[in-house]
């Protein structure tokens, strides 16, 4: 499977950037970066051993926009989310596909186990009848030896097969589950690819941000949480929190 | 024959497949499961010295099944343990790199259990032919 040799490729480049961003300045800068690195190696250069932390953040997000523009390219960027959504239906088509398999396995598995529980049921039922009529003395002596040959081919024929045949429908159906283990490695691989695009698209869509609007829509991002946890005691922002006040009023 | 009390130990970061090879391991005969989420885990499981048998997966986080095979195969008191590999890691290159840190055995997913019982049957069979179990 190419894909992890995919996600090895890009844990390495991930690693790469995490050590390397501290130590050096990127490399080879475009003309629109360029402002964005002088100030942060200067900073870096008179920086307290407190600030070093932030510096370093910095650092990172300006190494991972970099060679996020680098690598996509504002012209190539559709080209790589078109590449990346093939892939994406190829996967979501596999979990499609052994989802449904397990399904099916598992209702063909009762379809064959119910069966045999209702056939041993009816046997179970009928020699419990006549076992009741011997036992109240309603039964002759051949009739008895009839049931005595019934009885034990029940427990050494019958039942035992078929609660060996119900078994291995359990085991089938046990089995069936595996998809949940391969499902999810494709899932988890998934949601790392769309964590990815949107960090792309976050990195390039921040730096094309006219400077007039940028500290508006940033702070906006920023504080959108604190907004929702501590700012807003009386101030309504959703229409839901508008339908849960009228609903308190009783309205 | 092989000890029905065998402890084994399951190691997968997915509880499914932990209680998937749980089972199975109960229809080989074997109760006696203890489980670990990854390598990691499973290392330090591995300290108290009481499990004879470790199943795992590859693909893990922290510690995958491949590392802590070799970290088994380096420690001394734990270097004997039967290692028994069940991954859908399927490349010819997984495989070389499992055997060449000393597995004992490879299952590739999805599985059956007559598979399971095949390998184990033969890692025990080889193992009694060593001397080892």
């Amino acid at each position: 499977m190419s894909t992890n040799t995919d996600t090895a490729e890009l844990e390495a480049l991930f690693d790469s950037i995490a050590t390397g961003v501290a130590r050096q300045e990127p490399p080879s800068p475009s003309g629109r970066q360029a402002p964005c690195q002088e100030g942060q190696v200067a900073s870096i250069d008179g920086a307290d051993p407190g600030n070093h932390r932030v510096f370093d953040r910095v650092g990172r997000l300006v190494r991972q926009l970099h060679d996020a523009l680098k690598e996509l390219g504002y012209d190539k960027l559709l080209e790589g989310t078109l590449q990346s959504i093939p892939d994406a239906t190829d996967r979501l088509a596999y979990i499609s596909k052994l989802t449904e398999q397990a399904a099916c396995r598992v209702l063909n598995a009762t379809d064959i186990a119910v069966p045999l529980q209702a056939a041993l049921d009816a046997d179970v039922v009928a020699l419990g009848k006549d076992w009741e009529r011997l036992m109240s003395g309603q039964m002759d002596v051949e009739e008895f030896k009839r049931l005595a040959h019934r009885t034990q081919g029940f427990f050494t024929g019958s039942a035992p097969e078929r609660i060996g045949q119900t078994r291995a429908q359990l085991m089938e159906i046990m089995m069936a589950q595996d998809f949940q283990d391969l499902t999810g490695q494709v899932i988890r691989k998934l949601v790392m690819m769309a964590q990815d695009l949107e960090k792309g698209l976050l990195q390039v869509l921040l730096e094309i941000i006219p400077e007039s609007v940028r500290n508006e829509e940033v702070n906006g991002l920023l504080n959108g949480p604190v907004i929702q946890t501590k700012d807003c005691v009386d101030v309504v922002v959703s229409q839901m929190q508008v339908d849960d006040l009228l609903d308190s009023l009783g309205f | 024959m092989t000890d029905s009390n065998m402890h084994f130990l399951v190691v997968d970061d997915f509880s499914t497949m932990r209680r998937i090879l749980r089972n199975l391991l109960k229809e080989e005969g074997f109760a006696n499961v203890s489980e670990a989420e990854d390598g990691r885990l499973a290392l330090n499981r591995l300290q108290a010295g009481d499990i004879q048998f470790v199943v795992t997966d590859w693909n893990m986080p922290n510690m995958d099944g491949l590392e802590l095979l070799q970290q088994i195969r380096a420690t001394p008191k734990l270097r004997n343990l039967p290692v028994l590999i069940v991954t859908a890691e399927a490349r010819k290159e997984n495989i070389i790199a499992a055997a060449q840190a000393g597995a004992d055995g490879y299952i590739v997913k999805p599985f059956t259990g007559a598979t399971l019982h095949e390998k184990l049957s033969k890692i025990f069979s080889k193992r009694e032919q060593r001397g080892d179990v």
